[in-house]
């Protein structure tokens, strides 16, 4: 009986362990990608960007592999039969969270977009804002698994720093063309801003899942 | 004289096999429907503690049903159990909520006129009044139970995973106290009227000692186990993922509401302690374990702000309440007629 015991609430302990990995993960990785943003409008594509890139390369491998830990063990386990769904649905939107910080430093590293001085206080703000958005997200999500008053908390947060972000995104590409840059430059630059502001897009939509998920759930 | 007795106790047994295959889906239904619970490990808990209730706990329903008939040939208790049994399939055929507890009153009615017995009226009011108290008690009882676990959930702040895991916990002990319950209650619709002309002898197994009454109690709970193996799992399987689509916390609470009728219904220990403190009890009568749980559903729905009374479900019920005796009487007086007649059997003693 007391094995029995054990083992039920063994598996639960190991996989509330891994879903707060896997949060704890975006955490991480938003701040490198903040430190390497800085770092990189500083240095361009110096060693120290390489490392701190591979670094996000790594938290993003991790997240990757907790991921489907968590996704094999809901099923091995048979946990949460009820509500297994949209637990994985919701990892896979914070995976893809994760992925697209790893993506866009990627891109920093492989096309070392040249970015004009008078930008960088704004893209920093945009980076700022893109990464409380990032955080929020995942301090709502974990609230999701204790505490629904606070989803809703965290939640208008993500919805205030994405607004703020798609309004920075707009007042920097407004800039940039507006500028005497080059076409190709200047479309360069729009993509690079555009895919940082998808980072606070996606965590918006991982958000809007989540308070579905909070109205399902309310008993 | 053992054979033909089997054969008479055939139509008890049958009412046990269906009670096993309804009502227990009823309790684990939720559960299973949910995978929250294999199938296998529901009907094995089910099982058990229909065992347990029945051989333990059977005997303050069956006494009151005793009063209100002494069915006292056991040709007249098959048929009285057979009638019964038909009455349900036909009620239920029909679509309005049935059970065997007012179809085993109906037929026992239905002996007390044919062999021209007087009805205990006190009796069969304590009985009708359970009935009508029995949903809405459930309701009062799911409501409590519903503010009171959720202000605990609220306060505690567990995580979501280890909340389903003791949900899970939850289910299958609050199923067991049901089944338990369950069979306390309904096994006196099962073998109630057979109890007087029981052939059995004590027996001593250990430090156990199981009287004839005891004995027939267990015959029937092993029927309704056989019905849970049998039948259940398909009526489970609709209860959980059509009719009755809950969560598994709403589910631990009709769960519980269900349990807690039951028992009130028919512990005599708790019946006893609380007249010895001065506090009113409830008459020890078989109800319906359908009608709890309908009565709980509908509790929470209205104290979660749902759309009102469901009269079409509060009136088909009270519809049972008369119809299903009734016809179950009619089909009884009946059948005894032809049994006597035409079969030449006894089946009443002056």
């Amino acid at each position: 009986m007391f094995n029995i015991k054990f083992t039920l609430f063994s598996h639960t302990k190991e996989l509330e362990q891994k879903i707060d990995e896997l949060h704890d993960k975006i955490i991480e990785i938003s701040m490198s990608f903040k430190k390497a943003v800085h770092l990189f409008l500083k240095e361009q594509r110096s060693t120290n960007y390489r490392k701190l890139s591979k670094e996000i390369k790594i938290i993003e491998h991790d997240a990757d592999v907790l991921r489907r830990d968590i996704e094999s063990r809901l099923y091995a386990h048979n946990l949460i039969p009820d509500f297994r769904g949209d637990v994985l649905e919701l990892v896979e939107n914070l995976d893809k969270v994760i992925n697209e910080f790893d993506e866009v430093a990627h891109q920093f590293y492989l096309e070392r977009p040249v970015i004009p001085q008078i930008y960088h206080d704004d893209l920093k703000e945009l980076v700022d804002q893109v990464c409380d958005c990032a955080e929020n997200l995942a301090f709502a999500s974990r609230a999701f698994f204790r505490d629904f008053t606070a989803v809703r908390n965290y939640s208008k947060k993500v919805y205030y720093f994405e607004h703020e972000s798609d309004k920075t995104t707009a007042k920097l590409i407004d800039a940039v063309f507006s500028s005497d840059l080059e076409l190709a430059h200047k479309l360069q630059l729009k993509t690079f801003l555009s895919e940082v502001a998808d980072i606070a897009d996606l965590a918006e939509n991982c958000v809007d899942q989540l308070l579905i998920y909070v109205i399902k759930r309310d008993i | 004289m053992e054979l033909a007795y089997f054969t008479f106790l055939s139509s008890g047994l049958f009412l046990g096999w269906s009670l096993g295959a309804n009502d227990v889906s009823n309790i684990f239904g939720a559960a299973v429907g949910s995978k929250m619970l294999k199938f296998k490990t529901a009907a094995l808990i089910a099982s058990i503690f229909i065992v347990l209730g029945s051989v333990f706990g059977g005997s303050g329903t069956t006494a009151t049903l005793s009063a209100l008939g002494n069915v006292n040939a056991v040709a007249g208790s098959f048929m009285v159990a057979l009638s019964a049994a038909f009455s349900v399939y036909f009620m239920a055929k029909t679509g309005l909520t049935t059970s065997t507890s007012q179809a085993i009153v109906g037929a026992i009615i239905g002996w007390n006129l044919f062999a021209d017995k007087t009805t205990n009226t006190a009796v069969l009011l304590k009985i009708v009044a359970g009935w009508a108290l029995c949903p809405f008690l459930s309701a009062g009882i799911a409501i409590l139970l519903y503010l009171l676990l959720k202000h605990v959930l609220k306060r505690i702040r567990l995580h979501m995973l280890m909340q389903h895991q003791l949900l899970r916990i939850g289910l299958v002990c609050a199923g067991a106290f049901c089944t338990y319950a369950l069979g306390a209650n309904n096994i006196a619709n099962v073998m109630g009227v057979f109890v007087q002309t029981a052939p059995f002898d004590t027996i001593h197994i250990g430090i156990l000692t199981l009287s004839p009454a005891q004995i027939l109690f267990l015959l029937g709970a092993l029927a309704i186990s056989t019905g849970v193996f049998t039948y259940s799992h398909k009526v489970m399987d609709t209860i959980g993922k059509n009719v009755m689509k809950m969560s598994p916390f709403v589910a631990l609470i009709v769960v519980l509401a269900q349990a807690c009728v039951l028992f009130i219904f028919s512990s005599s220990t708790l019946r006893n302690a609380l007249l010895s403190v001065g506090l009113p009890a409830l008459p020890l009568v078989p109800v319906s374990s359908t009608q709890a749980v309908i009565g709980a559903i509908l509790g929470i729905g209205l104290f979660k702000g749902g759309r009102g009374i469901n009269w079409s479900i509060i009136t088909r019920i009270v519809i049972g309440w008369f119809s299903t005796p009734i016809m179950s009487m009619l089909i009884c007086f009946i059948c005894l007629f032809v049994l006597q007649n035409v079969f030449n059997l006894t089946v009443f003693l002056p």
